[in-house]
């Protein structure tokens, strides 16, 4: 798989174009020739315009192919903040937690959490937060659904970084205990 | 002609910063499925692999690109293939709830016992999304 990185090449190369544009208004030397040049140097920026957007149309495209595997992959997924409250949830996530996205996405993991193992979850999701304990963990807790009884379930937790804000995630993968 | 140029760049650096925000976003998608210790397949509804990850090919111990294209019961080992297509076919065509089940793949030579789970691509084309654990 490519990275999906925008060549630099290409933004390069367009504000060299922009430059040369700026700088033959700026000498006035709108002759004949130059006009041609600059012609020509809209027609290289409307190539680069078009390749830049198909860029973009295909990363629309894979972005889709992957949230349309994390919404319905066969395991729970949730996708938390730093403040603990979930920001994404999957198909699996809603089936186990038997509530729909609204009463999920924005609230606090930890409302779905039994109340005696609260205390005991919000510890251990603190320290991966601040780095006291290893980059990622598993443990067992009680769910308590929306509805219906607790259920135990496996929580595997990994850290994962935001590029751009620098702030922290958590990816749960949540499996009811065998 | 100046102020054209001028609508020019902050187009083309809207553009940037979009693509950009794709990009990262496309990274963080491809950090989830490649990074995930589980095994994890994406097929279309007749079973023909689109993705897999790293996990997934330590399972099955072939190649992404020699993965890709083919059904997934091609990993299936013979006596199993009827099977374990009635149960995927069940699936697709939502004529049966059974999502998990265990079959045996040929990995390596070996035949390796494995809990299949799947789960129906609700949208568009459809597809299936598939775990894959050896059974220990």
């Amino acid at each position: 798989m490519n990275t999906g990185q925008t060549p630099e090449w290409l933004l390069t190369t367009v504000t060299a174009v922009r430059d040369l544009m700026i700088k033959r208004l700026e000498a006035e030397s709108l002759n004949e020739d130059a006009k041609r040049e600059m012609e020509m140097a809209l027609e290289e920026l409307d190539v680069m315009w078009e390749e830049l957007q198909g860029q973009a149309a295909l990363l629309i495209r894979e972005n889709e192919r992957y949230a349309e595997f994390f919404e319905y992959a066969p395991d729970a997924y949730l996708i938390t903040d730093a403040g603990g409250n979930v920001r994404e949830a999957n198909q699996a996530a809603l089936d186990l937690l038997k509530a729909p996205r609204d009463a999920v996405v924005g609230k606090s993991l930890t409302e779905y959490i039994a109340i005696g193992d609260r205390v005991t979850f919000l510890t251990r999701t603190v320290g991966l937060m601040v780095g006291a304990t290893a980059r990622s963990l598993a443990w067992q807790a009680l769910i308590q659904p929306a509805e219906g009884d607790v259920v135990t379930a496996q929580f595997s937790v990994r850290a994962i970084p935001l590029k751009k804000s620098g702030v922290g995630g958590l990816c749960w993968l949540i499996r009811p205990a065998a | 002609m100046a102020s054209d140029i001028m609508d020019l760049t902050v187009m083309w650096l809207g553009l940037r910063a979009h693509v950009d925000q794709l990009a990262e976003e496309r990274q963080q998608y491809v950090d989830f499925f490649e990074q995930s210790p589980e095994a994890y397949v994406v097929t279309d509804l007749d079973g023909t692999i689109r993705e897999l990850n790293g996990a997934a090919t330590d399972i099955l111990q072939k190649r992404r690109g020699y993965l890709r294209g083919k059904p997934l019961t091609v990993m299936v080992a013979l006596d199993h293939r009827r099977e374990f297509r009635r149960r995927m076919l069940g699936l697709a065509e939502r004529q049966s709830d059974q999502r998990s089940w265990r079959s045996v793949v040929i990995a390596a030579g070996e035949r390796i016992e494995v809990t299949f789970t799947a789960r129906p691509i609700e949208r568009r084309d459809g597809g299936l999304c598939w775990l894959l654990q050896a059974v220990q």
